[in-house]
């Protein structure tokens, strides 16, 4: 891969992720009700002059146009305004948030990938075995159950039986080690479990395409131990669908952030994304997609890359 | 003397043996610090801990002096309050008049935009007689009527000098309250520390309050069953039900926030107080606490039914008696003897959307036909805001005094009267009502106007609902408010 493919596929993202950050500008603005009326609620205090002067201070008479080039214009130059409903720097307020997210992302992951391979491998290994089939339906029940259900079944069931253990209350790593996995454990296994789910199914096919292949036989025939032939001879090759779905599932884990962060009380950056959308903070919205579109199309070129160093014979160019 | 000396030690070793600190979850994290800003409850239950008003609420939503030893109304244009001497800021700094002054100056300066100037806008002038006395002058009669508004938190007093300072108040406090803010980590936690200067001798006990923010009620039940936390808001009765009273501590009380239907009174056919009337007599109350609140919340009538110096009692309107007959005669007077059609907006919070299934499945007995509009909260409140419904369902903050309660609702114009209700004796009394300064007068009119609020019926009160705070066992000294207040925090020890 060469200096010149990234450059030209950062290139290339970059409309992608403005049409992203234009389509939620225009989406969150077509919702009715402002941060003026979300502050005000039903019990509004104010007077017609002092509603019309807030209107004036957020900038929210403006014409819509207007406002979206202001504010891409401030977040070219990297000042991403301030947060209309608390008053913080954007920028802070994420940057704050994000470590607890991209935690929680990696180590989801790492559940996922671990388990998610290694009972894939099993249950292509032991086909139509009983092993095999109760593999199958944890996968079926990964794939089909919400994970905030799945988060609840936690939560009752940890609350219960382990009275000792942590289950609610960031502590930020810097602090405790120990207490910040704890209170990651639990939501980290929710959404590590989903996806895990995924990538057994893939893990099952792939590994079942390469074990009919010929130099697998040839390599039996020679003699190569068991272990051996799974995990040096097939499972390298069987790994570039579980790569795929590995990063499209990172994609989407953003997405279950939102729902776990907030019934885990994580103050991540997904219930920061969630109370902005509820409050009407458009400039903490915007720069959220902002990052979490950059995030993603920075994990795809990631992911390319990767397919190269897997198989020789992917070439970017 | 010996009770007295028994009395004496045991709250000594109250206070000795009481662990200091306590872990609270709530639903909603603050939106802002500046007291004369905010106007989200989740600000004030954390901001009244810190700050201080002239008054304060007692048990039973009594106004009591606060940083004001005592106040006098000579005239029903004048109140004098005579402020507490050896009071001290969190930051060291003495409490002065000018500080006082300063507060309300600053509430009342277009600038700020601040809510509480609503209340304050017949203020003539602010003035301090002496070193420890401030004079509110008022442009109408209506001294008494302005009194609750000190105690609340949009009232508090700030330091001067901390303010002059170039401070942002939204992220930095400095107030005379028992607790003062230690931590916030947004999104997380906010740690409250014991006030070394805090003027009542004894309090607070607790060394430290930490308010951990838990959006969902299934976490806060985890979280307290699992011992992460030693107290927390839970919302639905059923939930409280999972705590055995061997256990926890169950404080429970009846909000003074009430549950009602809107009723845009311009719109055919509500242009017809009848017809607002025919509902009254259609809809079962006690059937919407009894499926909706599982029976933990009072029938309401325009003030809450424990406010007993206002409230006239539920029972006492004939319209609360469930009468479907006398709702369809009323229909046919109208001119609607088969009924009609119309919609009801509402949101999925606090259980609306129920209560408007509920009263759904009612009118359809007497032949009216509801569709339900069910809308995100911010979609409401624009619809709410420009008067765009038939009828709403939602709840609004009620108040101890009947002025704060009434006049902005009902007033023509009013800042909040959606229903667009227009009746020249309902204004009459609110104008009365304020003006006057004799509780035996205002008791009268106040009568009146609820009589006539339920006959011309803009709004249909339904219920208060019950709020709930479970504890620990080992949690004592803590009592809920019916403004939801956890002022008494200050009070509150862990054995």
């Amino acid at each position: 891969m060469t200096l010149g493919y990234v450059l030209r596929r950062i290139l290339v993202s970059v409309p992608t992720v403005l049409l992203v950050v234009l389509m939620v500008f225009v989406a969150i603005h077509l919702v009715p009700g402002t941060v003026v009326d979300m502050m005000l609620g039903t019990q509004n205090y104010l007077t017609e002059e002092q509603i019309r002067q807030l209107y004036t201070q957020y900038g929210l008479d403006k014409p819509l146009i207007v406002q979206y080039f202001a504010w891409l214009k401030n977040t070219v130059s990297f000042n991403f305004g301030v947060s209309l409903r608390t008053g913080k720097p954007v920028l802070q307020l994420i940057l704050n948030r994000l470590p607890v997210t991209l935690e929680l992302a990696a180590l989801s992951m790492v559940i996922a990938l671990t388990l998610g391979i290694v009972l894939g491998v099993a249950s292509a290994v032991k086909r139509n075995s009983f092993a095999d089939d109760i593999i199958k339906v944890f996968s079926l029940i990964g794939i089909s159950s919400p994970a905030f259900w799945i988060g609840s079944i936690f939560i009752v069931l940890f609350s219960g039986l382990f009275r000792e253990f942590n289950i609610f209350g960031y502590v930020p790593i810097n602090h405790d080690p120990l207490k910040n996995l704890q209170s990651m454990f639990l939501p980290s296994l929710t959404l590590g479990l989903m996806i895990c789910a995924q990538i057994v199914r893939v893990t099952r096919a792939s590994m079942l395409d390469v074990l009919r292949q010929e130099y697998i036989k040839t390599a039996m025939a020679k003699g190569v131990s068991r272990t051996a032939l799974i995990f040096k001879h097939a499972l390298k090759n069987a790994l570039i669908p579980i790569v795929t779905v590995s990063g499209i599932q990172l994609g989407y884990l953003i997405g279950g952030t939102i729902v776990i962060e907030n019934l885990f009380a994580l103050p991540g950056l997904g219930r920061l994304l969630l109370q902005a959308v509820n409050e009407r903070d458009y400039p903490v919205v915007q720069s959220i997609v902002l990052f979490v579109a950059i995030m993603i199309v920075a994990l795809n070129i990631l992911i390319d890359f990767v397919y190269t160093l897997l198989d020789p014979r992917v070439e970017l160019k | 003397m010996k009770r007295s000396l028994v009395a004496f030690v045991l709250f000594v070793s109250v206070v000795l043996l009481a662990s200091g600190k306590l872990t609270i979850a709530v639903d909603v994290e603050p939106v802002g610090l500046d007291p004369h800003l905010v106007t989200a409850f989740a600000s004030h239950r954390i901001l009244e801990n810190i700050y201080d008003g002239l008054l304060r609420f007692g048990e039973n939503l009594e106004l009591l002096p606060n940083l004001a030893e005592g106040y006098e109304i000579p005239d029903p244009y004048t109140i004098v309050f005579r402020i507490r001497q050896n009071v001290k800021f969190h930051d060291g700094t003495p409490l002065t008049v000018e500080d006082v002054i300063f507060s309300f100056r600053r509430i009342l300066d277009p600038e700020t935009k601040s809510p509480a100037a609503a209340f304050y806008q017949d203020v003539e002038s602010i003035e301090a007689i002496d070193e420890r006395t401030v004079k509110f002058k008022l442009k109408k009669p209506m001294a008494s009527a302005i009194l609750p508004n000190f105690a609340g938190v949009n009232s508090s007093i700030i330091s001067k000098k901390f303010f002059e300072s170039g401070k942002n108040l939204q992220l930095e406090t400095n107030g005379t309250g028992p607790f003062y803010l230690a931590e916030y980590v947004a999104g997380n936690y906010i740690v409250l520390k014991k006030n070394p200067y805090y003027f009542v001798q004894g309090q607070p006990i607790l060394d430290e309050i930490k308010f951990v923010f838990m959006p969902e009620e299934l976490s806060r039940v985890a979280a307290l069953k699992n011992r992460d936390v030693d107290m927390a808001k839970i919302s639905e009765p059923l939930n409280v039900r999972q705590f055995s009273t061997d256990k926890y501590n169950v404080f429970k009380s009846a909000t003074l926030s009430y549950y009602l239907i809107g009723i845009n009174t311009t719109r055919k056919p509500f242009d017809d107080p009848r017809v607002r009337n025919a509902l009254n007599y259609a809809i079962n109350r006690d059937a919407i606490v009894k499926t909706v609140a599982f029976g933990e919340g009072v029938v309401t009538g325009p003030m809450h039914p424990s406010i007993k110096a206002w409230a006239l009692p539920p029972e006492e309107f004939e319209e609360y008696k469930y009468n479907p007959t006398k709702a369809k005669e009323l229909l046919a007077q109208a001119g609607y003897p088969s009924g009609f059609e119309f919609s009801i907006v509402t949101s999925a919070r606090y259980n609306f959307d129920k209560v408007a299934q509920v009263i759904q499945a009612q009118l359809a007995q007497i032949g009216v036909k509801v569709n339900i509009e069910l809308v995100e909260w911010g979609i409401f409140i624009k619809r709410w805001r420009e008067s765009d419904f038939d009828a709403f369902i939602s709840m609004n903050s009620g108040s101890m005094e009947p002025d704060i309660q009434f006049y902005r609702h009902f007033k023509t114009g009013g800042s909040t009267n959606v229903f667009k209700f227009s009746n020249p004796r309902v204004d009459e009394l609110l104008e009365l009502g304020r003006s006057t300064v004799d509780t035996e007068k205002r008791k009268q009119i106040y009568s009146e106007l609820q009589r006539l609020l339920v006959k011309e019926s803009p709004v249909i009160f339904l219920y208060c609902a019950n709020q709930f705070f479970v504890a620990d066992k080992s949690v004592e000294g803590f009592k809920l408010l019916p403004n939801e207040s956890l002022i008494f925090l200050r009070e509150t020890y862990k054995k």
